[in-house]
C-alpha cells in the first residue's frame, strides 16, 4: 500500500526548528565561554547582563518551572493537544536556556539557597560545578527526548498523565542534584522514585505492574538504606550538609563504615550497581521509550552523583590534612574499585546474551555504571590524587547519558516502525532507515570508545586511573586493568553485534509500512548526536569548564592536578593505539561468538540473582513455615508443586517471600488468637518475676 | 472564665449524650447539626484552653473545692491540653464524615444510638486527660471501654456481637489489672490523686509491691491499647465494626491508653524511677515483636479491615518504642507518632469505608480500577499510605525520623535497623493495593468508569485529613514546638 504522506510535516519542521534553536544556544553558550570572537568578554564586561546572569532566583525557577509546566500541561488535557506539547517543551527549552545562564554564578563559588523551616530540618540548595554538571546534562538530555516524545507518543493513550509525570520526575531529578545537604537530596529522591515508577507502569500491562512493583520496592529499600545511613550521620555529625565530617566521623570507630556501606548501598540500587542491578533489565523492557531513555540516561546517574557526593563530601577531609584522614575513603574506595569492575563485566557479558533490544541496552546500562563506578572507587582510593577517578566518573556520566539515551530512542524507532523488539528476528533495515542507522552507529561509536566520539575520552581517562591506582596501589588492579579492557571489547562487540542484526544483516524481510520521513523523532536524536561527535571531536571544553573547576574546589593534591591535566592530550598515541586494539578484540569476539553461538548461553535456573542472594533466606523462611505448620501438610504440598510447574524466572522473589511469610502468619496466628487467656497470664506472670527479680 | 472551660467541654459531651434522644424527635438533621455545633465549639474551646495553658501554666479545678487527697481535681496542663486538641480535631473531622454516612449499614434506627455512644466516648476520653486522680481515671476508663465496646457492636450482625464480646472480655481483664495496680498504690501509699502518688512514692524506698502495680499497670493497659501480643482482640473488632466506629477506635481510643500509659509512667512513678529497670527492656521487646509481627500478619491479611487492623498494632509497637526508652527524645517520637497515625489511621479507614461500600466487598484483592471510580478516596488513600510507609512530605516520614533519632539517643542503634525493615513491609502490603486500585483495569468494565457520586460531607472529612497529614509533613516545626511546651513539664 503505497503511502502519499508530505516529506516533512508541520510539526516535525517546527521540531527541526527547536532542534536548531537549542543547537545555536549552545553554540553562543559555547562561544562565550571560549571567548570566540571576544564574544566572552563583551558579555563579561556588559554590567547589566552579568548582573542579570548571577542573581540566584534563576535556580528556583529552573527548579519549580518543570512542576508549573507539568500542572499546566495536566490542565490543558487531551482537549488541547497542540498547546499542551507546546506547553511541555517549552518548559524543557526555557528549563536548558536557564541552565546555561546560571553558568557564571554556579562557577563563581556555587548557588546557594535555603528554606529553614521546611519539613524539620530545613531544604537547602547548592549548586556547584558537579551539581551543574548534572544539571546541565539532564536538561539537554531531558529537551531532546521530550522533542522525540511528543511524536512519539502522539498515539498513545493518557499521554496527558505520562507528560505529567516525566515533568514531576525532571523536577525531582534537578532537586536532587541540586541539594546542598542529604536530607533534600533524599527527599527528592524518595520522590523521583515513586514518580518513575509510575512511568514505568505506564501501559499498565500485567508486565508491567510486576516490573515496576520490582523498580519501586527495589528503589524504596535503597531509600530505606539512605534513611538509616541519614539517621546514624545525623547523630553523629549533627549536620547533613555535604561538607567535610571527618572530624566528627574520626573517632567513631566502625560507625562510620557502617555509614558509608550503607549509603554506597542505597544508592547503589538506583545505580545499578550489582547484585542490586535486577530491577534495571526488567523495568526497561516494559517502558515506554522515551521513559527508558530517561531512566537510563538521567535517572540512574542520579544514584552514582549520590555515591560520588556523600564520599567526596563527607569523608574527604578539608584542604590540608594529614595523611591518615583520607584512611576511611581508601579503603573503602578499594572495594568500590571492584564493586565497579564486578558490575562492568556482569553487565555486558549479561548483554551479549540478550535477543530484545532493549534488555542489551538496559545490561549495557549496568555495564558503563561500572565503569563510573569504578571511577569514582578510584577516586575515594587513590586519595588526594583521585582528581583522574573523579574526571572519569564525571565525564562518563555525562558521555553515558548522551549515548544511552539516544541508542534507547534508536530503539525506539525501530520498534515503532516494526513493532518487533528481538534483534534475530530484524535485519537489513538500513534500506528503509538511513537516518537511524547513521545514528545508531554514531551512538554506537560513542558507547564503544572510539577516537573523535565522546566516550573515547572518558574512558580513557578511565583507564588513566585504573593504572594509576596500580602505581599508587598495589598491583592487584592489574587484573581490573585487564578486566577493563575486556569489557570494553565486549561492548565493541555487543554494538558490532546490535548493529549487524538491526541494520545489516541480510534478510528476506520486507518493510513495506515504512516509509521515509522526516519527522521530530529524528531531530531530537540527530540534535543528541550532535553532543557526541561535538565533544569527540573537543573533548577538553567539557574539562576546561565544568569537570576542572570541581576538581580545583575539592581536597585533592592541587600539585597533581595541575600535572595530570594540564598536560593531558586527548588524542595521544597510546590511548588510541589501546582502543584500536580494544576494538579489534571486539570485533574478533564478534565474529567469533557469531560462528560458535556464544550469545545463546541459557544460564541454569539458579543463576540469577534473584536465586543467589534471595533464595537462601526464601528457603530459610519456606522451610521454618513448613515446621510450624506441620497440620497444613497438603496445602505446602500442593504451593511446591505449583512452583515448579511455573516458567523459570517466572516467579518473582518478592511474591515468594510474599507467600512464604503468608503461611508463616496462617500457622501462627490461630494458636495465638485462641490462646489469649493463656498468653495474658503467661506475660504477667513472665513481667512480674522479671520486676521481682530486679525490685528485690 | 477560661478556668472552666474543661469542664463545659465535659459537660457538654455528655449533656448532648444524654439529649440525644430528645434531639431526635425534632429531626435527626436538626441533631446532627446541633452534635457538629457542640463539637466545633469544643474544638474551639481547646485552642483557648490550650493558648492558655502556654501562656499562663496549667490549670487546677478541684471539685466540691474539696482538698485533693479528699477530692476529685482535674488537672489541665500542656499535656493534657495537647491531646484534647488532637481528640477536638478528629472526632469532628470522623463527626462530619458519619454525618454524610451512607455507608456500611448502620440502620437508620441505630443512628442516634451510634451517636450517643460516640458522645460519651469524647465525654470519657476528655475526662481521662483532665483527670489528676488515678480511680477517676479508671472510672473514665470503664466508660470508655463500654461505648467502644457497643459502638463496635452496633451492627447488630452475629460475628459484630462475637467481636464485641471478646473485645469486652479483653477490655475488662485490662481494666481490673489496671485497677489491681491502683489498689496496689493505693496500699503502698493511701493516696489516689497522682500529684500526691508521686511525691509518696518518691520519699523513702519502693516497696516490692509498687513494682507490682507497675507491671498490672503495664499489662492492663498493654491489653487494652493492643500491644503485642495483647491485640487479640484487634482484628476482629476493627473488622465487624462500621468504618465510623473502627475510626475512632483505631485514631483516637488507642491513643488514649496510650496517653495514660505515659502519664502513669511519668506522673505516678516518675521516669528516673524506671528508667534503666527491667521494664524498659521488656517494652523494647514487646515493641519490636509488634512492629515486625503486626505488619508481618498484615500482610497476609485478605480482609482489608483486619489488615488495617494488623498495621495499627505495629503503629502502636512504634510508639511504644518511643516510651520504653524513657527519653524525652523517645516521648517527642512517641507524641508525634501518636498524633500523626491517629491521622493516618483515621484516614485510611474512612476512605476505605467509602471504597467497601461501593464495592460491597472487603477483600484486599478487590481493588482493580478503584483509582478511577473512587478517585479523591483513592487519592486519600494514597496519602495515608506513603505516610505508613514513611515517603518524605508525609507525617509519617517525620515521626519516623524522630522515632530514629530517639533510638539514637539511647544508643541503641539495633534499632534503626528494625524501623526500616518493618517501614518496607509496610510497603509490601500498601502498594500492590495502590497498583490494583490506579492501574490495574476491572475485569467486567471499561477502564475509566466515572466516578461515583459520594456525599460530600465524607470527602471533605478524608480530604482535609489528607491535606493535614501532608501539612504536617512538610511543616512540622508547629507541632514539635507544641511537643516541646508539653516536654518542659514532664
Amino acid at each position: 500500500m503505497a503511502k502519499q504522506k508530505l516529506l516533512v510535516s508541520k510539526s516535525s519542521a517546527r521540531s527541526t526548528v527547536l532542534v536548531i534553536l537549542s543547537l545555536l544556544f549552545f553554540l553562543v553558550f559555547v562561544a562565550s565561554m571560549s571567548n570566540w570572537f571576544g564574544l566572552g568578554d563583551a558579555i563579561a564586561s556588559s554590567e547589566a547582563l552579568v548582573r542579570i546572569a548571577m542573581r540566584d532566583e534563576w535556580l528556583l525557577v529552573l527548579l519549580i518551572l518543570p512542576i508549573l509546566g507539568g500542572f499546566l500541561q495536566l490542565s490543558l488535557g487531551s482537549k488541547h493537544v497542540k498547546w499542551r506539547d507546546r506547553v511541555v517543551i517549552g518548559t524543557t527549552f526555557l528549563d536548558l536556556a536557564l541552565s546555561l545562564l546560571i553558568y557564571p554564578n554556579a562557577l563563581d563559588g556555587g548557588i546557594q539557597i535555603d528554606f529553614p523551616r521546611l519539613l524539620g530540618l530545613g531544604l537547602h540548595f547548592h549548586v556547584d560545578m558537579l551539581g551543574y554538571a548534572m544539571i546541565l546534562i539532564t536538561n539537554v538530555v531531558w529537551l531532546f527526548v521530550m522533542i522525540f516524545t511528543h511524536v512519539y507518543i502522539g498515539h498513545e493513550k493518557r499521554s496527558t498523565r505520562f507528560y505529567f509525570f516525566l515533568a514531576l520526575t525532571y523536577a525531582m531529578v534537578l532537586g536532587a542534584v541540586a541539594a546542598a545537604d542529604l536530607f533534600t537530596m533524599y527527599l527528592y529522591f524518595e520522590i523521583m522514585t515513586v514518580a518513575s515508577y509510575l512511568l514505568v507502569v505506564h501501559d499498565q500491562k500485567d508486565d508491567s505492574i510486576k516490573a515496576a512493583g520490582t523498580y519501586l520496592f527495589m528503589g524504596l529499600f535503597g531509600g530505606f538504606l539512605i534513611l538509616a545511613a541519614m539517621l546514624l550521620l545525623y547523630f553523629e555529625v549533627g549536620d547533613l550538609r555535604f561538607l567535610s565530617a571527618l572530624n566528627a566521623l574520626n573517632d567513631v570507630g566502625s560507625i562510620k563504615y557502617w555509614i558509608l556501606g550503607l549509603l554506597i548501598a542505597g544508592f547503589g540500587v538506583k545505580a545499578g550497581v550489582v547484585p542490586l542491578h535486577i530491577w534495571l533489565p526488567r523495568a526497561h523492557p516494559v517502558a515506554p521509550t522515551p521513559a527508558s531513555a530517561l531512566l537510563s540516561g538521567i535517572l540512574i546517574k542520579v544514584g552514582a552523583y549520590g555515591i560520588l557526593r556523600v564520599a567526596t563530601s563527607y569523608y574527604f577531609p578539608l584542604e590540608g590534612s594529614a595523611d591518615a584522614t583520607w584512611l576511611t575513603v581508601k579503603t573503602v574506595g578499594f572495594f568500590v574499585i571492584w564493586l565497579g569492575i564486578l558490575t562492568m563485566s556482569v553487565g555486558v557479558f549479561m548483554a551479549l546474551q540478550q535477543a530484545h533490544v532493549k534488555k542489551m541496552l538496559a545490561y549495557h546500562s549496568v555495564s558503563q555504571m561500572g565503569y563510573i563506578v569504578m571511577g569514582v572507587g578510584i577516586a575515594m582510593y587513590l586519595g588526594d590524587h583521585g582528581a583522574i577517578g573523579y574526571a572519569g566518573a564525571v565525564y562518563h556520566i555525562l558521555n553515558h547519558a548522551l549515548f544511552k539515551s539516544l541508542l534507547f530512542l534508536v530503539a525506539g524507532v525501530v520498534s515503532h516502525h516494526t513493532h518487533e523488539m528481538d534483534m534475530y528476528k530484524l535485519g537489513g533495515l538500513w534500506k528503509k532507515l538511513p537516518v537511524t542507522t547513521i545514528l545508531s552507529i554514531v551512538a554506537s561509536l560513542g558507547i564503544a570508545g572510539i577516537p573523535l566520539f565522546n566516550g573515547f575520552v572518558s574512558k580513557s581517562i578511565l583507564h588513566h586511573g585504573i593504572v594509576e591506582a596500580v602505581h599508587e596501589g598495589s598491583w592487584v588492579f592489574q587484573i581490573a586493568e585487564i578486566v577493563f579492557l575486556v569489557v570494553s571489547a565486549g561492548t565493541v562487540a555487543s554494538f558490532v553485534k546490535m548493529n549487524y542484526h538491526l541494520f545489516f544483516k541480510k534478510t528476506e524481510r520486507k518493510y513495506d509500512s515504512i516509509g521515509f520521513e522526516w519527522d521530530g523523532m529524528n531531530a531530537a536524536m540527530i540534535g543528541l548526536s550532535f553532543f557526541i561527535v561535538a565533544i569527540g571531536l573537543a573533548p577538553g571544553f567539557l574539562i576546561e569548564t565544568v569537570i576542572l573547576p570541581q576538581i580545583r574546589l575539592m581536597g585533592f593534591d592541587p600539585h597533581f592536578v595541575e600535572e595530570a591535566f594540564a598536560h593531558l592530550e586527548y588524542f595521544n598515541p597510546t590511548d588510541i593505539l589501546t582502543m584500536a586494539g580494544v576494538a579489534a578484540a571486539g570485533y574478533l569476539i564478534f565474529h567469533f561468538g557469531t560462528k560458535h553461538h556464544w550469545f545463546h548461553l541459557h544460564l541454569p535456573r539458579w543463576m540469577s540473582f534473584d536465586y543467589l542472594i534471595i533464595f537462601p533466606l526464601y528457603q530459610l523462611l519456606y522451610r521454618s513455615c513448613k515446621i510450624l505448620d506441620r497440620k497444613n501438610q497438603a496445602k505446602w504440598e500442593e504451593d511446591e508443586r505449583l512452583l515448579s510447574i511455573a516458567g523459570t524466572n517466572d516467579t518473582d522473589t518478592f511474591s515468594r517471600i510474599r507467600r512464604a511469610v503468608v503461611r508463616l502468619s496462617d500457622a501462627t496466628e490461630g494458636p495465638i488468637m485462641q490462646g489469649d487467656a493463656l498468653i495474658y497470664a503467661g506475660l504477667i506472670a513472665a513481667s512480674l518475676i522479671i520486676l521481682f527479680l530486679t525490685a528485690i | 472564665m477560661i478556668e472552666n472551660l474543661p469542664i463545659l467541654v465535659v459537660l457538654a459531651m455528655v449533656v448532648f449524650a444524654v439529649t440525644i434522644p430528645f434531639w431526635k424527635k425534632l429531626s435527626f438533621r436538626f441533631t446532627l447539626i446541633l452534635g457538629g455545633i457542640v463539637l466545633v465549639s469544643a474544638l474551639v474551646a481547646n485552642v483557648a484552653i490550650w493558648n492558655h495553658v502556654q501562656a499562663n501554666g496549667e490549670i487546677l479545678f478541684r471539685f466540691g473545692g474539696h482538698l485533693p487527697f479528699l477530692g476529685i481535681e482535674f488537672k489541665i496542663d500542656a499535656f493534657a491540653s495537647m491531646f484534647s486538641l488532637f481528640v477536638a480535631t478528629l472526632s469532628l473531622l470522623i463527626y462530619l464524615y458519619s454525618s454524610g454516612d451512607k455507608t456500611e449499614g448502620i440502620e437508620q434506627p441505630e443512628f442516634f444510638r451510634f451517636y450517643v455512644l460516640f458522645f460519651l466516648m469524647l465525654f470519657s476520653m476528655y475526662g481521662i486527660l483532665f483527670s489528676n486522680d488515678i480511680f477517676n481515671t479508671y472510672v473514665f476508663i470503664e466508660i470508655l471501654s463500654l461505648t467502644s465496646c457497643a459502638i463496635v457492636s452496633i451492627k447488630r450482625k452475629k460475628e459484630a456481637y462475637a467481636a464485641a464480646f471478646r473485645y469486652v472480655m479483653l477490655n475488662e481483664i485490662g481494666s481490673l489489672s489496671f485497677l489491681l495496680g491502683i489498689a496496689f498504690l493505693y496500699m503502698s501509699t493511701g493516696r489516689l490523686n497522682i500529684d500526691l502518688l508521686r511525691d509518696a512514692l518518691h520519699t523513702g524506698t519502693i516497696q516490692a509491691n509498687v513494682w507490682m502495680a507497675v507491671a498490672f499497670f503495664t499489662a492492663g493497659l498493654g491489653l487494652k491499647a493492643a500491644v503485642f501480643p495483647f491485640h487479640i482482640w484487634l482484628p476482629d473488632a476493627y473488622a465487624s465494626a462500621p468504618t465510623t466506629s473502627s475510626a475512632m477506635l483505631s485514631s483516637i481510643v488507642s491513643k488514649m491508653y496510650l496517653v495514660i500509659l505515659i502519664k502513669v509512667y511519668a506522673k505516678v512513678f516518675g521516669f528516673d524511677l524506671l528508667k534503666g529497670s527491667a521494664l524498659s527492656t521488656l517494652l523494647l521487646v514487646l515493641a519490636s515483636l509488634g512492629m515486625i509481627l503486626g505488619s508481618v500478619y498484615a500482610l497476609a491479611q485478605k480482609d482489608l479491615k483486619r489488615m488495617l487492623g494488623y498495621s495499627s498494632v505495629s503503629q502502636i509497637g512504634y510508639v511504644l518504642l518511643g516510651i520504653a526508652f524513657f527519653s524525652e527524645a523517645g516521648l517527642r517520637s512517641a507524641f508525634f507518632h501518636m498524633i500523626s497515625h491517629g491521622l493516618t489511621k483515621a484516614a485510611l479507614f474512612l476512605a476505605v469505608g467509602i471504597v467497601i461500600y461501593l464495592k460491597q466487598s472487603r477483600s484486599v484483592k478487590g481493588f482493580e480500577g478503584t483509582g478511577f471510580q473512587m478517585p479523591i478516596a483513592m487519592s486519600v488513600f494514597a496519602v495515608a499510605a506513603f505516610s505508613m510507609i514513611g515517603i518524605p512530605l508525609t507525617s509519617g516520614f517525620i515521626a519516623k525520623w524522630n522515632l530514629g533519632i530517639a533510638a539514637e539517643t539511647a544508643s541503641q542503634f539495633g534499632f534503626l535497623v528494625l524501623i526500616v525493615v518493618s517501614s518496607f513491609l509496610n510497603a509490601m502490603y500498601f502498594l500492590p493495593i495502590l497498583f490494583t486500585a490506579f492501574f490495574k483495569d476491572p475485569a467486567d468494565g471499561p477502564q475509566r468508569a466515572k466516578p461515583e457520586k459520594i456525599p460530600a460531607p465524607m470527602l471533605v472529612s478524608i480530604g482535609a485529613l489528607a491535606v493535614m497529614i501532608l501539612l504536617l509533613g512538610i511543616f512540622p516545626d508547629w507541632l514539635m514546638t507544641m511537643i516541646d511546651v508539653v516536654l518542659a513539664g514532664f
